[in-house]
């Protein structure tokens, strides 16, 4: 399996991606899924991505990917004046404004 | 200014098998720059049954020097080797009732110097009695047009349903420099092209236009590189699946992930391929 960002993820990341592989290749494919069987693994795993997420930085990073107006956004940052403050601007689209 | 790139393709392996690859194609012997993948977000919605994925991978790139030459590394946050990590956000939608996946993947750091979208729809053809209705036909037709009736109804066409069609494209665009210019133009009064030096740094050396055009154009170059190894990377998996299913897929992982976990370079199919991210312009 994949490894995670997380290297303290990887053990419950392995136990979540297995049962969503057998939930997957056994329901979902065969459309016999009736819910998500790996909800509460998944449950545990997100629990501890999203620690190492936020002290990354990525969190704030996959909320604004997520707004699909990326354009539009970037025309509200301060204005940008030099090289150097141009630098930080595009630092302020990856970390916290 | 969007460069875009995009090919069509058939891939054999039946459209299951595809999606089920294409959740399981990192690592693969063709993706040692791939550090990590995480599944950040997935629902199932039982009334469609599309599943949607929102998986975030952290790859290792080496910066194009060209891009060196261009935009100065403080900038790109590189080390002087030009190495840096990039972490991409990858969503994708299966829907298993009308056979059809559609994923997209985007850079989510240096967006304005360049932001990369790669999209791929993996499509079963026609469902099988529909396809099987045409085929016969198509073959009857043929069949009265040269003389004779020779396909009767046993006459099976082999492979339909056993292969996926892929659909890729590849968006480029740079806004280097771009909200600097915006920002200006209503107070210089023109478009704002001609940017005064002492303010603008090396952007000026360039103009902004031919600057970005560059950069795309680099990015492009790079895409087009990079896709026979995703290309390979996955046949890779459907060939493990096909040959040993499951199983041989996750034990394929495992091997793969112990080599880039040790710097391995050692399987025989990096003799005839480069790292899509080892590139010099």
């Amino acid at each position: 399996m994949s490894a995670s960002l997380a290297p303290e993820c990887n053990e419950v990341k392995e136990r979540y991606d297995n049962c969503f592989l057998k939930w997957y290749s056994e329901k979902y494919l065969r459309g016999t899924a009736t819910t998500d069987d790996c909800q509460g693994l998944f449950k545990q795993y997100e629990t501890c991505l999203s620690k190492v997420l936020k002290e990354k930085g990525i969190d704030n990073m996959l909320k604004e990917a997520r707004e699909d107006n990326r354009e539009n956004d970037a025309e509200h940052l301060r204005p940008v004046r030099s090289l150097g403050v141009f630098a930080q601007d595009i630092h302020s689209l990856v970390q916290k404004r | 200014m969007v460069k875009f790139y995009s090919s069509t393709d058939t891939l054999s392996y039946p459209f299951p098998a595809v999606t089920l690859a294409y959740f399981l194609r990192y690592p693969n012997p063709y993706s040692t720059h791939v550090v990590s993948t995480d599944t950040i977000s997935r629902h199932y919605d039982p009334e469609t049954q599309q599943l949607t994925t929102v998986r975030l991978h952290l790859k290792r790139s080496k910066l194009p020097s060209a891009v060196l030459r261009l935009v100065p590394r403080s900038l790109l946050g590189a080390s002087a080797s030009g190495d840096t990590q990039s972490y991409i956000l990858e969503k994708s939608v299966v829907d298993i009732r009308n056979g059809r996946m559609d994923t997209e993947s985007r850079n989510l750091e240096w967006t304005g110097v360049l932001s990369v979208v790669e999209r791929q729809s993996f499509i079963r053809p026609f469902p099988e009695a529909e396809k099987d209705a045409q085929m016969w036909k198509g073959m009857e037709n043929a069949a009265r047009r040269h003389g004779f009736l020779a396909f009767g109804p046993d006459a099976k066409v082999q492979d339909t349903g056993e292969s996926t069609d892929v659909h890729s494209s590849v968006t480029l665009h740079s806004h280097i420099g771009e909200k600097w210019r915006k920002k200006r133009a209503p107070e210089d009064g023109g478009e704002g092209e001609e940017e005064p030096p002492q303010k603008v740094g090396f952007f000026n050396r360039w103009g902004t236009a031919s600057l970005q055009r560059s950069i795309e154009m680099i990015g492009l170059k790079r895409a087009r590189r990079s896709q026979p190894n995703a290309k390979e990377g996955m046949k890779v998996v459907l060939e493990r699946m096909r040959e040993g299913g499951l199983v041989a897929v996750l034990e394929g992982m495992r091997k793969d992930r112990e080599a880039i976990l040790h710097g391995g370079h050692h399987h025989h199919a990096f003799k005839n391929s480069r790292s899509p991210n080892d590139d010099d312009d």
